[in-house]
């Protein structure tokens, strides 16, 4: 958890704590991307769907996310709800992808 | 009588939080520790630096020479232990061989800063402030960014009451950590001391910037109130402000009150009355 | 060509799992050899004293807000005036990369460690594991890709998504590098992609600062110029405010 000084109209933010939360949001979102890589495996999807279960998945998990940190004081935690959504998704990706070509491949092509 | 582990376990919490609890620590090393050297697995050396450290605070010098001694036994040639053997010889008064040690560190490898810093805190052992002042001035010269060196250059000037040096340093530490109420305030005390209608106004300034960064701190609550009084009394003021500063100062003391009859203490009356100018 | 090709189970039993386990082991294998081969980078005294000014440079920077304005003018000058901190003259100290011998071992322990492993790997399963297709990928790919993808299968009709062993393992590499952050934690020498973005960045130098100092003391010395003072400090009306 993050602790804020506010002092109208500036914010000051603890340094460490935003460290703390982004890296354990981090942690989840590579297992997130992990896990529905071998679920989009099994599902056998491919190509477009493959992508759209993504980017389902990435959004399912942010709101997973502001759910936990509380609809409105998410401000305690995060600087800003978007770098949470679009930061690292690159790598994620590639994950993903690795991860649903090998669940794919040893369902479908087994 | 706690297990070896969560003995560890303690130890691992006071090193992570800073803590320094040096009377338990040697405490803990007594019942369990000493007869289990081989058993720390991993954290055995940074359990011994801490001992160690520990035992140096309580004057429990064979426990602080025994740890030294199983430390050279590993890294015979480490400068971090000789920092420690010199603290031990600092806290047996034996200033010179203390002083010889870290004067020989500092040779060898010029970037130790650790060695540096523990010749000052010799200096001011000894009592000579004013070479303590010398050598820190000369070491921030290289190290300019060492929160610590300011914050304890700063108390030195407090002590030799050369406060414009004092806020200077403050003003460092206020750079590196701008949102401390304590250093506010603490500003704001080195300013009120210092007198004259600038520095009241600053120190009004910083004191209610220190309030409003904890709310809780009394202290810049008081000042408000003085510093406010203090603004009132002597200078000619616009009517508009005059107001404004009357209803600041009646605000203080009626806040001061409240927090104080929440604590059930039963002189303020008293006091207040005391410091009314 | 058709979706579902019949594919030789053992292959997958014997291929592809295999280049998965190894390509995670030899990550691990990296990050541990790149620890004890990592040398003690010793820190000049002048690069010491030069970035702990640049620290508190920045730091003035960003919060001058909180101290008076005199205080403010007061550093800036010594910062910024003629033979101020930040104007201070350094000795020119070339880029030679052949020539620096530490900086020579540093270049060539990074490439031992991280790209060399990678290309014998890679040549290696090639040899091994070539001459069938691997597995396919679940979307489909142009033609273009087909050379690069499908080395050493000669089939002209094949479909784009069916790859070979060695676009199997690169893809591997790659995905690999998020879970490496959550099995060794933080800062793992594993994750190749990084440290190739640090040495195009740092071209081999000593930690610290860069062998030219000049560049980040005339980038604070400009932005100090440039700087206003402006108050961040609070009120006293505001005070009743609460």
């Amino acid at each position: 958890m993050a602790t804020k000084v506010k002092n109208e109209p500036f914010v000051a933010y603890s340094e460490s704590a935003i460290r703390n939360n982004l890296s354990i949001v981090e942690y989840c979102r590579t297992s997130v991307a992990a896990v529905s890589g071998c679920t989009a495996g099994v599902l056998g999807l491919t190509g477009l769907y493959g992508a759209l279960f993504f980017i389902v998945a990435v959004t399912g998990f942010w709101f997973m996310l502001l759910g936990k940190a509380g609809i409105d004081s998410w401000k305690k935690f995060f600087i800003s709800r978007k770098s949470l959504l679009i930061n690292g998704i690159f790598g994620h990706f590639f994950t993903y992808i690795l991860c649903w070509t090998f669940i794919y491949g040893m369902v479908h092509v087994y | 009588m706690s297990s070896l582990k969560e003995n560890m376990e303690k130890l691992k919490l006071y090193r992570e939080h800073n803590i320094r609890y040096s009377r338990e620590i040697t405490q803990v090393w007594n019942e369990t520790i000493s007869s289990n050297i081989d058993n720390l697995g991993k954290e055995k050396h940074i359990i011994l630096e801490q001992v160690c450290i520990a035992a140096i605070d309580c004057y429990q010098l064979k426990i602080a020479e025994k740890c030294i001694h199983e430390l050279y036994k590993e890294f015979p040639n480490s400068s971090r232990i000789r920092i420690l053997e010199s603290m031990y010889h600092e806290a047996d008064e034996n200033f010179n061989r203390a002083l010889q040690i870290l004067n020989d560190i500092v040779k060898k490898d010029i970037t130790n800063s650790a060695a540096r810093k523990r010749k000052i805190a010799i200096c001011k052992a000894l009592g000579r402030n004013t070479e303590a002042i010398k050598e820190l001035v000369e070491y921030l010269k290289i190290f300019m960014a060492d929160v610590e060196a300011w914050q304890e250059l700063s108390e030195l000037y407090i002590s030799e009451h050369e406060y414009s040096k004092a806020a200077f340093c403050v003003e460092e530490l206020i750079l590196h950590n701008p949102h401390n109420h304590l250093l506010h305030q603490r500003y704001a005390d080195i300013r009120y001391s210092q007198g004259g209608m600038e520095n009241i106004e600053l120190a009004r300034t910083y004191y209610n910037q220190s309030y409003k960064l904890n709310p809780k701190n009394i202290r810049a609550l008081y000042g408000s109130y003085l510093t406010t009084t203090a603004l009132l009394n002597s200078q000619k003021v616009s009517g508009k402000k005059k107001d404004a500063a009357v209803k600041v100062v009646d605000w203080c003391l009626k806040e001061i009150k409240k927090r104080y009859s929440e604590v059930k203490v039963s002189e303020i009356e008293e006091s207040l009355s005391a410091l009314e100018i | 060509m058709s979706a579902d090709l019949i594919v030789d189970p053992q292959i997958r039993f014997w291929v592809f799992l295999p280049i998965v386990v190894i390509t995670f082991l030899v990550g691990i294998l990296r990050h541990y050899a790149s620890i004890l081969l990592s040398s003690q980078k010793k820190v000049e005294m002048q690069q010491l004293a030069d970035s702990q000014l640049l620290l508190r440079a920045r730091a003035l920077r960003e919060n001058s807000g909180y101290i008076p304005k005199n205080s403010f003018l007061m550093r800036k000058q010594a910062f910024n005036k003629e033979d101020g901190y930040l104007m201070q003259k350094r000795p020119p100290v070339t880029q030679n990369m052949m020539t620096d011998p530490s900086m020579m071992t540093d270049m060539l322990k990074g490439n031992l460690t991280n790209v060399l492993p990678m290309i014998i790997i890679g040549g290696w399963i090639n040899w091994v594991f070539s001459g069938f297709i691997t597995t396919k990928v679940p979307f489909p790919l142009t033609l273009r890709f087909k050379p690069m993808l499908q080395r050493g299968i000669e089939l002209s009709h094949l479909d784009a998504s069916w790859v070979s062993s060695a676009s199997w393992y690169f893809l591997n590499v790659f995905g690999l590098r998020s879970i490496y952050t959550l099995v060794l934690g933080e800062n793992n020498a594993a994750d190749q992609s990084r440290q190739m973005q640090e040495q195009m960045q740092m071209t081999g130098a000593a930690s610290g600062m860069p062998a030219d100092p000049k560049v980040p003391f005339k980038a604070e010395w400009e932005a100090l110029e440039i700087m206003e003072h402006q108050s961040k400090l609070f009120d006293a009306e505001d005070v009743l405010q609460e």
